[in-house]
């Protein structure tokens, strides 16, 4: 089988075919309209809003969104898109072609980022233009508060979503590992909501071992902060204001960190993959 | 079975090298975002439990800590200590950078705690005049130990500095600490005039009376003629009080420039 050489373009046509399949599914639609709405709607929220400035509470309620159900989006279409291949035995029909297990394993994981892209592009675009018309609406309500021109910076809400859309990456690349050793569908949507609650509050519980000052805690707390990544890292960007712009340096730190944790996540579902019997 | 376990094995040791390799990578932005985002440490999160999590989790910092404060108020109207304590530290964990709840927060810790201890301990009849102090003191206490760890998230708000003077004079009656905290209000970047003039009036009260002229002297040149809140004629006045008070020669009186 592996004497054709790894071709970029069967995983792009896969990749293609994976992202086509999502799009079709009811519960992608549902999933982006809930988002949708709820951006748009953080509008009529504000009556609930006390402390933030109005402005970063709808950019929190987008962040959020983006957040909550960009990750169920992401668990659910890499399980479900995965599994779907196997139980329909489509993934026997195309594997006896020549095509090689990681050129399967890299369009799947390929077509799950290009949709955890587009739904951060949708929510980020829709969530700048709320901004947007709501900034021009305050501006001309009270302009003494604006003489310095638009406050908000439109550049760290791209940044924000950039960083959003890393996340999700990771996270698909972990739930593609899940799914590649696991046996059920189930297994493999529950383990990857695991990983994010685990990804989310791992810096906790690395600081919980590190105080109880046992060299075994240690160890654990080192341990479990290789074994997952740091998603609170991605929310580097969490600002309205260009001020707080975290430098090139930290951005590109960000960057690598998620990026070589997707890789790496992604390299293991392959050997996963390259030893499960289908 | 062995085979796939072996694969486990072998892909979990993997994933564990390379993320310690990666750990380093990220370890200087995770530093300073943690210096920023109470939130995200282990004594904060941990107090306020699921609803952190929650929020973390979610994104909605912003929402969660909004519904907290509405349910806050229904427990404060219910005068109910014990959760409108918990929810204040719970809301101030999940979103700590809006003022307004810290100051809420503190005027709540400072003010309505010991007044709701005093009615359920019987009112202000039945409870004796000492535990009444002690009490006011206690919770005065707690609303400036309230407002110290705002600062730490807001050192520039000048709302802040002014809250913890009112606690200070009003419920404490420390006179100093008032007049110093009233000044660093008005250190502050677009600190508020008013504290200037309260500076110079709490140390009068405080019998520092010449300190006060003084600051007066140096504040008015300063002020803006043309703004109707740095009311640069009611602080010409308060000086030639002073200086009435403080016997000032003629020849020493203040003239202003202009």
């Amino acid at each position: 089988m592996n004497r054709v050489p790894f071709s970029p373009l069967r995983t792009w046509l896969i990749a293609q075919n994976t992202l086509l399949e999502a799009v079709r599914q009811r519960l992608f639609h549902f999933i982006v309209f809930l988002a949708l709405a709820l951006v748009l709607g953080a509008r009529w929220l504000r009556d609930f809003n006390f402390g933030a400035p109005e402005l970063k509470f709808l950019a929190d309620c987008g962040f959020g969104a983006m957040t909550f159900f960009g990750a169920a989006l992401t668990i659910t279409a890499t399980a479900q898109l995965f599994f779907s291949e196997i139980e329909n035995r489509t993934a026997l029909t195309l594997l006896a072609k020549p095509v090689w297990r990681a050129e399967f394993v890299a369009g799947k994981y390929l077509g799950t980022v290009l949709l955890a892209g587009g739904f951060c592009a949708l929510l980020t675009g829709l969530l700048m233009a709320v901004l947007w018309v709501r900034e021009g609406e305050l501006m001309a309500e009270f302009p003494e508060t604006f003489t310095a021109g638009r406050t908000v910076s439109y550049g760290m809400v791209a940044l924000a979503g950039a960083f959003q859309w890393l996340k999700l990456a990771v996270l698909a690349a972990f739930g593609l590992l899940v799914a590649s050793y696991a046996q059920t569908q189930l297994f493999a949507m529950a383990s990857g909501f695991f990983v994010l609650v685990i990804c989310h509050l791992q810096y906790l519980a690395q600081e919980a071992y590190a105080r109880a000052g046992s060299l075994a805690g240690e160890l654990a707390g080192r341990l479990l902060a290789g074994l997952v990544p740091n998603f609170q890292v991605f929310a580097v960007a969490d600002s309205l204001l260009a001020e707080d712009f975290p430098g090139g340096g930290a951005v590109a730190r960000v960057a690598l960190y998620g990026a070589g944790y997707a890789a790496v996540a992604l390299g293991l579902a392959i050997y996963c993959f390259r030893h499960r019997e289908i | 079975m062995r085979s796939r376990l072996r694969t486990a094995a072998t892909a979990l040791a993997l994933l564990a090298g390379a993320g310690l390799g990666l750990a380093p990578i990220a370890e200087p932005v995770w530093r300073a975002q943690r210096g920023r985002e109470p939130a995200l440490r282990l004594q904060t999160a941990a107090a306020a439990g699921q609803g952190v999590t929650l929020a973390l989790l979610g994104g909605f910092r912003a929402l969660v800590a909004d519904v907290a404060w509405v349910r806050m108020y229904a427990l404060w109207e219910r005068r109910d200590l014990p959760a409108v304590e918990t929810l204040l530290r719970f809301v101030t964990s999940v979103d700590p950078r809006p003022v307004y709840f810290w100051l809420n927060g503190a005027r709540i810790v400072a003010y309505d705690f010991p007044v709701w201890r005093i009615a359920a301990a019987g009112g202000h009849d039945a409870v004796p005049a000492e535990v009444q102090q002690r009490l006011v003191r206690e919770h005065a206490a707690l609303g400036l130990r309230y407002l110290g760890a705002a600062m730490e998230q807001h050192p520039r708000s000048p709302d802040l500095w002014v809250e913890q003077a009112n606690i200070q004079l009003n419920k404490l009656g420390d006179l100093d600490a008032a007049a110093a905290s009233y000044r660093r209000a008005w250190e502050c970047p677009r600190g508020p005039f008013f504290a200037a003039r309260l500076h110079a009036e709490v140390l009068r009260r405080a019998g520092r009376a010449r300190e006060a002229l003084e600051f007066l002297r140096t504040l008015h040149p300063k002020l803006p003629p043309n703004d109707d809140a740095a009311r640069a004629e009611l602080v010409l006045a308060r000086i030639r009080d002073l200086e009435r008070e403080l016997r000032v020669p003629p020849l020493l009186e203040y003239r202003p420039a202009r």
